[in-house]
């Protein structure tokens, strides 16, 4: 039974390398455009909690785009740190001081004016550096990076920022604890 | 070693009969989680009780073995109901986010194939070759964390939308363990990557083929480690204080009722089984074992995988019949001041071997070396324990509250 | 490369339909009469006390959350070694215990400042009204939905409720 139903859909045609890449491009715009909406929503949404779930699903979204790209490490290091750790942080903020949300009208409005502006800058600066370095030239999208070459390369031409990192964790740790114990 | 891994099914042109295939996984994938997840509790019920010298479920099924199943229907016709002070969308989010890790985290689990004489643990559907193991990233391993780590937030917010006291304290507790406690469980993963220089399961089992299971070559210590952290991760006991009934009712799950609470507890016993399932591809060689009967080679790595997974099923039953539960403080001291640096230690200590014995060092030099390392960072942890308990907690403290109460 | 995750989008997929329709079949299944004490927050059928807007958590909660990040870092950085340690050779580990150093160091120093010590700490002392006399069951505990009578008829009245538990 399921042979002949095999042998049947057999016949069709398997998907060239380059139809993948339509698939991809779809796949794509599906994750951008799920981004794109829990971002307005995180920022519109009147809840502190639903506003970190959406902002969890922005993040999940960008994990998706890298799994697309090939770098698979960079997606699950993105999970990992930035949903496992951060927002759980933020949550685990915003249990700490539950209620007690000021939230004027006027203070808001003058917020946002605020927030607009930022994240009109970021917009402007990321966009006009990933213009400027990257150019017309074309990635190479043969090539995804495994996890040992992110070693390699982390202990080869990165091994400077990667000493740094552990001196800013080191800086991080000690603040946290230096501000929670002013707090007690 | 360089092992790139991935499914062969999947790394040429996708046909529909690969199409079918994969689909076909899946749902087997799907259909075995189920039923074990429904003989899993079965098992534990009727090894708990004779544990404590009762009969356990009987009356339902042969030994009771349909019991799991009558509960389950039962709850189907259960009132839902949904707590007044509740955030509606978020409490019926939460079930998902516990329910989805676990469906997921099951995929990358190798549960059969031939790993030994060469073989690259595929077997042959449909004239196509196949991993028995529903998907096979190069990260594998790394997939499962990152999906407990999103397992969390299943937790953390059953609790914080179920607007009530209990729950609340229930899932702060219960996040904060579960992030402590992974954190121990990846850094013994860890000293397995050290061996087998791959993240992908399959690679991970190949590595394992010749009896050289990572539990001996990885010097049991980070063995030890996984288990207990991966028994806290799973909120089981005695880490079990999520639901600490003397003092939080049911936990994070106490307003949850009818449909949606048998959805956590079917998350919950999968956990169980995945973590078992990967403590036995990590450590255990995985499918790995002798081939008794070469006409039916295919059935013995899937049956030495499932003796494995249920020692370890077994294990933590025993545990939790056995064990009494630990209290908070003593739950955070184990995890941050004891399994997180030493299984730190360790990999540092594992790591310095093999290098030492691909440049030719002497290992009589480097383990004593290694060892005065680590035991003087652990005389320095040591130092500054004592010294945070003195400066903490003192027995003065204690009999100013009771003179306090007592006035 | 990425189609080796499209078993994983399929189980996803199949999870998720897999509780919906366990949430329609029960819809379906289920008898649906909520009234106020079912609705209640669980506790025993005692009305919740007002919280205090200004209590919160331990700040220790935030503390572990915080480390915890440090921490993550410092394993997902292990990784990508641990796979290629032996090529990199002792230039690598030197560069990761320098690393682990740092790291372990600043832990160190957290742990003596007591920031995970989750025992009893000096802060608990007794409030002066903990022992109240005139504070009793009967006029600090309200029953939910004992007072009102619910939807249906369901909840008895107040008289006899408090027969039976005198009863009882």
């Amino acid at each position: 039974m399921t042979g002949f139903f095999l042998s049947q859909i057999q016949g069709l045609d398997p998907l060239t390398s380059d139809e993948v890449l339509v698939a991809q491009n779809v796949f794509f715009a599906l994750i951008a455009l799920v981004m794109i909406l829990a971002a307005l929503k995180m920022v519109t949404t009147e809840n502190i909690v639903h506003a970190a779930l959406y902002l969890v699903i922005v993040l999940a979204g960008a994990a998706g785009m890298f799994i697309l790209l090939g770098a698979e490490f960079v997606a699950v290091t993105q999970i990992l740190v930035y949903i496992g750790a951060i927002i759980v942080l933020f949550l685990f903020g915003i249990m700490l001081t539950k209620g007690s949300f000021g939230t004027e009208e006027g203070e808001l409005r003058e917020r946002n004016r605020m927030a607009v502006l930022v994240a009109v800058l970021i917009v402007a600066v990321t966009s006009g550096s990933f213009i400027d370095s990257f150019r017309d030239a074309e990635l190479n999208r043969q090539a995804p990076s495994t996890t040992a070459d992110i070693g390699d390369s982390i202990f080869g031409q990165f091994i400077i920022p990667f000493e740094a990192i552990s001196v800013l964790l080191l800086a991080a740790l000690i603040g946290s604890v230096v501000i929670a114990r002013r707090d007690q | 070693m360089m092992i790139i891994a991935s499914d062969p099914l999947l790394s040429s042109d996708i046909g529909f009969s690969v199409v079918a295939i994969m689909l076909l996984k899946v749902v087997i994938a799907f259909a075995l989680l189920m039923v074990s997840v429904m003989l899993v509790i079965w098992f534990e019920r009727k090894i708990v009780a004779d544990m404590h010298n009762r009969v356990g479920p009987s009356l339902a099924g042969p030994w009771g073995i349909l019991q799991t199943l009558a509960d389950g229907i039962k709850l189907f016709f259960k009132e839902d109901l949904l707590p007044e002070r509740a955030d509606r969308v978020v409490f019926r989010l939460a079930p998902y986010l516990s329910l989805v890790p676990a469906f997921l985290s099951f995929a990358i689990v190798p549960i059969g194939g031939d790993f030994t004489n060469g073989g690259d643990g595929t077997v042959s559907i449909f004239g196509h070759r196949t991993l028995l193991q529903v998907a096979d990233p190069p990260v594998g391993i790394l997939l499962f964390l990152a999906l407990s780590s999103i397992a969390v937030y299943g937790v953390m917010l059953a609790g914080w939308s179920s607007g009530s006291k209990y729950p609340l304290l229930g899932s702060v507790r219960a996040s904060a363990q579960m992030i402590s406690y992974e954190a121990a469980l990846g850094l013994s993963m860890a000293t397995v990557f050290l061996f087998s220089g791959t993240l992908s399961t399959s690679g991970i089992v190949s590595g394992q083929a010749t009896w050289n299971w990572n539990l001996v070559s990885t010097g049991f210590i980070p063995f030890i480690i996984f288990v207990i952290a991966g028994t806290a991760e799973l909120n089981r006991p005695p880490f079990d204080l999520v639901e600490a009934e003397q003092e939080l009712v049911g936990g994070f799950h106490t307003e949850y009722s009818s449909i949606r609470f048998a959805l956590f507890f079917l998350a919950e016993f999968m956990n169980m089984i995945t973590m078992s399932a990967i403590a036995v591809t990590l450590f255990l060689g995985g499918p790995n074992g002798p081939i008794l009967i070469k006409q039916i080679a295919w059935v013995w790595p899937i049956l030495w995988f499932f003796l494995k997974v249920m020692a370890f099923l077994f294990t933590f039953v025993w545990l939790r019949a056995t064990l009494p539960r630990l209290r908070y403080d003593q739950l955070m001291d184990l995890g941050w001041k004891l399994l997180i640096p030493a299984s730190l230690g360790w990999f540092l200590l594992i790591a310095a071997l093999n290098i030492g014995e691909d440049r030719g060092w002497s290992t009589f030099l480097i383990v004593p070396i290694g060892l005065i390392v680590l035991s003087l960072a652990a005389l320095l942890l040591n130092g500054a324990i004592k010294k945070a308990k003195d400066s903490s907690l003192h027995a003065a403290d204690l009999s100013e509250i009771s003179e306090g109460v007592d006035q | 490369m990425t189609s080796q995750y499209l078993p994983v989008i399929a189980l996803l997929v199949l999870a998720v339909l897999f509780a919906a329709i366990s949430f329609v079949v029960s819809r379906l299944l289920a008898p649906r009469s909520p009234n106020d004490r079912k609705q209640a927050p669980y506790e025993c059928g005692i009305i919740p006390a007002e919280e205090d807007p200004n209590e919160r958590f331990p700040v220790r909660f935030y503390l572990v959350a915080m480390i915890f990040i440090v921490f993550d870092i410092e394993i997902i950085f292990f990784y990508p070694w641990a796979l290629s340690h032996r090529s990199l050779g002792l230039f690598g580990l030197v560069a990761v215990v320098i690393f682990a150093l740092a790291v372990f160091e600043s832990f160190i120093y957290l742990i003596g400042k007591g920031a995970l010590e989750w025992g009893p700490n000096k802060q608990v002392k007794p409030k002066d009204s903990v022992v109240s006399l005139t504070r009793n069951t009967s006029n600090t505990i309200r029953r939910v939905g004992v007072r009102k009578v619910g939807q249906e008829g369901r909840d008895l009245p107040n008289q006899s409720v408090e027969n039976k538990e005198v009863s009882s």
